[in-house]
C-alpha cells in the first residue's frame, strides 16, 4: 500500500468512526554507518527504514498509534488503537489538529553535494581519521572507536484541515575515541563533530584534537575538595544545559516539572547570558521550517540578557498561556507523541576568547568534560553533582591534569554566578536537540577530591 | 513469522556474495505506553514496529543492513549487497536449518492484547492514588506505564532457526515533594519479562508508596559531604555500582578489542575475595532474561567473578571470533534498527554472609546509599559515577541523617577490591541499559555492601571523619 492510498482509507475510517479531525505524521530515513578498526572497516551498516503515526481528535481527546508497516491491518489497527487511546485520556485541554500558519521560512536542509558523496570517499575519510589519530603520536595505543555516518531523512505531514507540509534533509557526522597510554596509566578522550559540507571536516585536526586531550588527561590527580571558580569548557557547559534543557518547556512548567515556574520576565541570570533556540540555524542537524503540529518556525531568544523572555510552547501549552505557539512541538520519532523539546538550542556567544578567560580566572579549574549527566543531574530542583576532568591553573597558566573530582552546584544559581561568557560556541553530542555553549566562567563551584 | 524457504534464499545470498556467515533477524512487535501526570491520563500511544536486521561477516568485519521492506526481492537485494560491501571471495552457498525447538522458560499467563486500555488505566490511578496521598510534601506524581510483546524469527548460515515471543511490561513511578521553592523526587521502576499478571504478582502500591517516602525524605535532607570515606551501598538497584563500574568491562565488545582493563586477565585476581559474580539471561520471567539472545544462541548463567577470581566474560558471535571464544547467549540490541553485541542481562554481584544489621553496625562514619540513581563508565580508564538518590549519613555504626546530592566516582578495578563486607540480602532491580546495540532492558543486582573508601561529590564542604 502506497502512503497516498494509506491516508485515504485511514481518514474515511476515521470519519466513520465518529474522529472529529485527524492527522498522518510520517518520517523515513537513510543511513549509512563506517566503522574503521585498524585501517579495516570492521563494521558497516545501511539503513531504509520509516513509519507512520496517526492522531486524531475524539470527543476533544487526542488518541495516537503507529506502525511501521502498511499491510492490510494497519488501517484499522491504527484506527481503532487512536481510538482506544483516545477514550481513556482525562485530560480535556487539547492542541487542535492545525490549520496552518500564515507563512513559512524558507530552510533547505539538503545538500545534493553531501548526497553526491561515494561511499568509497566516506570510508576513505573514516581509515583516514584513525590513521590520522594513531600516527599522531606514539603514546596512542588504539582507537576504540572511530566512525562516519550519513544520513538523509523526510518527514511529511497532512492533515484533515487540509495542511501538507513535507520536507528533507540530510547531515553527516563523525566520531572518534582514542586511548593512549604511557607507563602503565591509561587515559582516553573522545571527540565528535557534525557537519553538511562533507569537505569542511578535517580529519587531522579532529585527531589532533582527541588526542591532544587524551595526552593532556595523562599524570591527572585529584584536587583538595573547596569552592573553585572554573571555565566549564564550551562541549562540557553544553552538556549540563543538555540536562537541564527540560526547564524551558512550558508543558514542564504547567506540570509542576521546572525550576522555571513563576519567573518569566525576570532576571533569572547574569545579564551576559542570553539563550537562543533556533530551529532555521544553518546545518542544525534539527533545524526544520515547521514544527511536529504544522506550525511555522522561528528563531526566538529563552532568556536575553539574563531576563527570561519566554517559555518553549506547542499549540496545547501556548493556549493554555494565551500566547502564541513557539513552534516547539517536537515528536522524538513517529513512536512518539508531541511533546515540547529545543531545536538548536545554545547559549549565544560573549566576547572573550578562550586564552582572555584563563586569564580571568587567574587560579582555578578547567572543567573540560562532565559525566553521567544523565544521572547526575535533578532537572526538578536544579541541583547537579557530577563526576569531571579537567585542569588546575595558577595565575592564569594550566599548570596540571584533574580527575577524579566532582563538580556540584545548582543550574539556577549558577546562571547568577556567570563571570564572564566566551566566544567560542560549540555543539555536543545530539540528542533529540542540538545544544551548544561557549566557554563560561563561573564563580565558586563545590568540588569534591581528596 | 516468515516462509523458512525464503529466509534460506536470503542467507544463501549472503554466503553467494562473500560473506562466510550470515544471519537473519525479523522483529514484530506491538507496544503500548501509557502516561499519567497530576491524575490525569495525559498520552496514549501503541503501535506496530516491524523490519528485519540482516548481518554479514568476513572474518572479524561485519556488515548490518536493516529495513521494514520486508519483501522477498528487498531482502534479496539487501543481503547482496550487504555482503558484497565486505569485498570478500566466498563460494559457499548453502544454508541447512536445524529443528531449533526449544522449551519455553519464562511462561506468559495474561498477554498484553488480551486486556483493554482501561485495565491498565486503574493500575496507573491505584499507584498514582498511593503515592500522591502518602504525605501532604507529595506535590506531583507521573506514571508511564508500558508493556510490549515481541516476535522474533533468527536464523543463521550455521542452521539455526529459531522463532520466540517475549513480552515485558514495566510501570514507572516518578513522585515529587516540594517545600518552599525546592523540589525533590522519588522514583521507582518495577518491571519483568512477564505478562500482565506481574501486576497480581506484586503490589503496585509498595512501589508508589515507597517512591513518595524517598521524595519527602529527601526534601528534608541537607546536602551531602564531599571527601573519601567508606560507602555502604544497598541491594538490589545498588548493584548499577557492578553494571557500569565492571560488568561493561567485562563485555566481549570492549575486551575484543582490548579497551577495557578487565582484557587478558582471566584467572587473576581482579576483586576483592568475597565478591562472586554473575550474568545469568535464563532467571524465570526476569526483567533481563529471555529463553535465546538476539543472535538465536540459548541464554545461559555465565561465571564472571569466583570469590575475587575473573573467570568469564559475555561474549557474542563477532565478538567471540576475535576472542576465539564461544558466544555466552549475550548477543543482544534493541531492535531490527540495532546490530547485536554483546550486553548484559541479569547481572549481579552474588549474596555474601554479613546481615545488613552487622554492616551498619561495623561502620564508624561514612555514607550509607539506601537507593542508587543511573550513572556512567569510561571503559578504556574504568572510571565511574554515580547518583545516590536516598543517601543517609552513617555514625558510630548507626544511621544518622538523609543526604541529597550525593555522586559517588571511583575505578572499576580500585573499587571491586576495595569491597570489604558483603551482605546476605541479595535483591535485582530494573533498569534500562543503552550501549552501542541501543537501549536494552537489563536487571541489576547485588546484596548490601561496603566499600571500605569512596570518592563522594556533594555539594557541602569536606565531611568530617570525627564529628560527634
Amino acid at each position: 500500500m502506497k502512503l497516498d492510498e494509506f491516508k485515504n482509507k485511514t481518514f474515511a475510517m476515521a470519519k466513520d468512526k465518529g474522529f472529529d479531525a485527524v492527522e498522518l505524521y510520517n518520517q523515513s530515513a537513510n543511513q549509512v554507518q563506517i566503522k574503521v578498526f585498524q585501517g579495516q572497516v570492521d563494521d558497516f551498516a545501511r539503513a531504509d527504514t520509516g513509519g507512520y503515526s496517526f492522531r486524531g481528535l475524539f470527543n476533544g481527546r487526542m488518541g495516537y498509534a503507529f506502525t511501521e508497516i502498511l499491510d492490510g491491518e494497519a488501517v484499522s489497527m491504527v484506527v481503532e488503537d487512536a481510538k482506544a487511546n483516545a477514550l481513556i485520556i482525562d485530560e480535556t485541554e487539547q492542541s487542535p489538529i492545525f490549520g496552518g500558519s500564515e507563512k513559512y521560512p524558507q530552510y533547505d536542509g539538503y545538500s545534493p553535494e553531501l548526497a553526491a558523496v561515494s561511499t568509497e570517499d566516506q570510508i576513505d575519510f573514516t581509515r583516514e581519521l584513525e590513521a590520522k589519530a594513531l600516527a599522531a603520536d606514539k603514546r596512542v595505543k588504539t582507537v576504540s572507536n572511530c566512525a562516519f555516518v550519513y544520513g538523509e531523512s523526510k518527514t511529511g505531514l497532512v492533515n484533515s484541515r487540509r495542511l501538507e507540509l513535507s520536507q528533507k534533509g540530510n547531515g553527516c557526522y563523525c566520531w572518534l575515541s582514542v586511548v593512549v597510554v604511557d607507563q602503565g596509566e591509561t587515559r582516553s578522550a573522545f571527540k565528535f563533530k557534525s557537519e553538511r559540507d562533507f569537505a569542511a571536516l578535517d580529519a587531522n585536526a579532529l585527531a589532533e584534537e582527541a588526542v591532544g586531550e587524551a595526552i593532556g588527561q595523562l599524570g591527572a590527580n585529584s584536587v583538595a575538595s573547596g569552592a573553585y571558580p572554573v571555565i566549564l569548557r564550551n562541549q562540557a557547559a553544553a552538556s549540563l544545559l543538555a540536562a537541564f534543557a527540560g526547564i524551558f518547556s512550558a508543558e514542564n512548567v504547567h506540570k509542576n516539572f521546572s525550576l522555571l515556574k513563576g519567573k518569566l520576565g525576570r532576571q533569572i541570570a547574569n545579564s551576559q547570558i542570553t539563550i537562543i533556540d533556533d530551529p532555521l540555524l544553518p546545518d542544525g542537524l534539527y533545524s526544520t521550517p515547521f514544527d511536529a503540529e504544522g506550525v511555522a518556525a522561528r528563531r526566538k531568544a529563552i532568556v536575553n540578557d539574563g531576563t527570561l523572555e519566554t517559555y518553549l510552547h506547542n499549540l496545547k501549552s501556548a493556549a493554555r498561556d494565551k500566547v502564541e505557539s513557539t513552534g516547539n512541538a517536537v515528536k522524538h520519532s513517529y513512536k512518539s507523541e508531541v511533546s515540547v523539546a529545543p531545536t538548536n538550542l545554545f547559549f549565544q556567544n560573549g566576547g572573550a576568547g578562550f586564552d582572555q578567560l584563563v586569564q580571568t580566572l587567574d587560579s582555578g579549574l578547567i572543567i573540560t568534560e562532565l559525566q553521567g549527566t544523565h544521572a547526575g543531574t535533578n532537572p526538578v530542583s536544579g541541583d547537579f553533582s557530577l563526576a569531571a576532568n579537567g585542569y588546575l591553573v595558577n595565575k592564569g597558566e594550566i599548570v596540571s591534569p584533574v580527575d577524579q573530582i566532582t563538580v556540584a552546584g545548582n543550574f539556577l544559581e549558577m546562571f547568577h554566578n556567570v563571570e564572564a561568557v566566551g566566544n567560542d560556541l560549540d555543539f555536543g553530542l545530539p540528542g533529540g536537540s542540538m545544544i551548544g555553549s561557549p566557554s563560561l566562567l563561573i564563580n565558586g563551584l563545590a568540588i569534591a577530591g581528596k | 513469522m516468515l516462509d523458512r524457504n525464503l529466509v534460506g534464499d536470503v542467507l544463501a545470498e549472503t554466503l553467494r556474495f562473500g560473506g562466510d556467515y550470515g544471519e537473519f533477524f525479523l522483529e514484530d512487535r506491538y507496544s503500548t505506553r501509557l502516561g499519567l501526570v497530576g491524575g490525569k491520563v495525559e498520552t496514549g500511544i501503541s503501535g506496530r514496529e516491524y523490519g528485519v536486521g540482516i548481518r554479514v561477516f568476513a572474518g572479524y568485519n561485519s556488515v548490518y543492513a536493516y529495513t521494514n521492506q520486508v519483501t522477498r526481492e528487498n531482502l534479496l537485494t539487501v543481503a547482496r549487497d550487504a555482503a558484497q560491501a565486505l569485498n570478500n571471495q566466498n563460494s559457499s552457498d548453502t544454508v541447512r536449518f536445524r529443528h531449533g525447538e526449544f522449551e519455553n522458560q519464562h511462561p506468559i499467563r495474561i498477554y498484553p492484547e488480551s486486556k483493554d486500555q482501561r485495565y491498565r488505566v486503574e493500575l496507573m490511578r491505584t499507584a498514582y492514588h498511593e503515592a500522591k496521598t502518602y504525605n501532604e510534601l507529595i506535590e506531583q506524581v507521573r506514571i508511564r506505564f508500558m508493556d510490549e510483546d515481541q516476535k522474533v524469527l533468527i536464523a543463521n548460515t550455521d542452521g539455526d532457526f529459531v522463532e520466540d515471543r517475549r513480552v515485558r511490561t514495566r510501570m514507572a513511578i516518578e513522585a515529587i515533594a516540594a517545600k518552599g521553592s525546592e523540589k525533590q523526587s522519588g522514583f521507582y521502576g518495577p518491571g519483568a519479562h512477564m505478562g500482565l499478571e506481574f501486576y497480581d504478582r506484586i503490589d503496585i502500591s509498595d512501589y508508589a508508596r515507597e517512591a513518595a517516602r524517598i521524595a519527602v525524605t529527601m526534601i528534608q535532607a541537607d546536602q551531602c559531604p564531599s571527601g573519601r570515606f567508606p560507602v555502604i551501598i544497598d541491594n538490589e538497584f545498588g548493584g548499577v555500582i557492578f553494571h557500569e563500574a565492571c560488568g561493561h568491562g567485562l563485555e566481549a565488545s570492549s575486551v575484543a578489542k582490548k579497551t577495557s582493563v578487565f582484557a587478558d586477565k582471566l584467572g587473576e585476581q581482579i576483586a576483592s575475595p568475597l565478591v562472586t559474580a554473575w550474568d545469568d539471561g535464563t532467571i524465570v520471567n526476569a526483567w533481563g532474561s529471555q529463553n535465546v539472545d538476539d543472535e538465536g544462541t540459548p541464554t545461559q548463567r555465565t561465571l564472571l567473578i569466583d570469590k575475587g577470581i575473573l573467570r568469564g566474560y559475555m561474549v557474542d558471535k563477532l565478538n567471540g571470533r576475535r576472542m576465539n571464544m564461544h558466544s555466552t547467549g549475550s548477543g543482544r540490541r534493541q531492535s531490527y534498527k540495532f546490530a547485536p553485541t554483546s550486553r548484559m542481562s541479569n547481572t549481579f554481584i552474588d549474596a555474601g554472609e554479613s546481615t545488613p544489621e552487622q554492616i551498619i553496625a561495623n561502620t564508624e562514619y561514612g555514607l550509607y546509599a539506601r537507593y542508587m540513581g543511573g550513572g556512567s563508565v569510561n571503559p578504556a580508564t574504568g572510571e565511574f559515577n554515580f547518583a545516590v538518590n536516598e543517601g543517609y549519613m552513617v555514625r558510630n555504626g548507626k544511621i544518622a541523617e538523609p543526604v541529597r546530592g550525593a555522586t559517588l566516582i571511583g575505578r572499576g578495578a580500585e573499587v571491586l577490591k576495595q569491597i570489604d563486607m558483603v551482605g546476605n540480602n541479595l535483591a535485582l532491580g530494573q533498569g534500562m541499559c543503552g550501549a552501542a546495540s541501543g537501549s536494552i532492558p537489563a536487571n541489576v543486582g547485588q546484596p548490601m555492601l561496603r566499600v571500605s573508601e569512596m570518592t563522594v561529590g556533594g555539594r557541602k564542604g569536606k565531611g568530617d571523619r570525627h564529628e560527634a
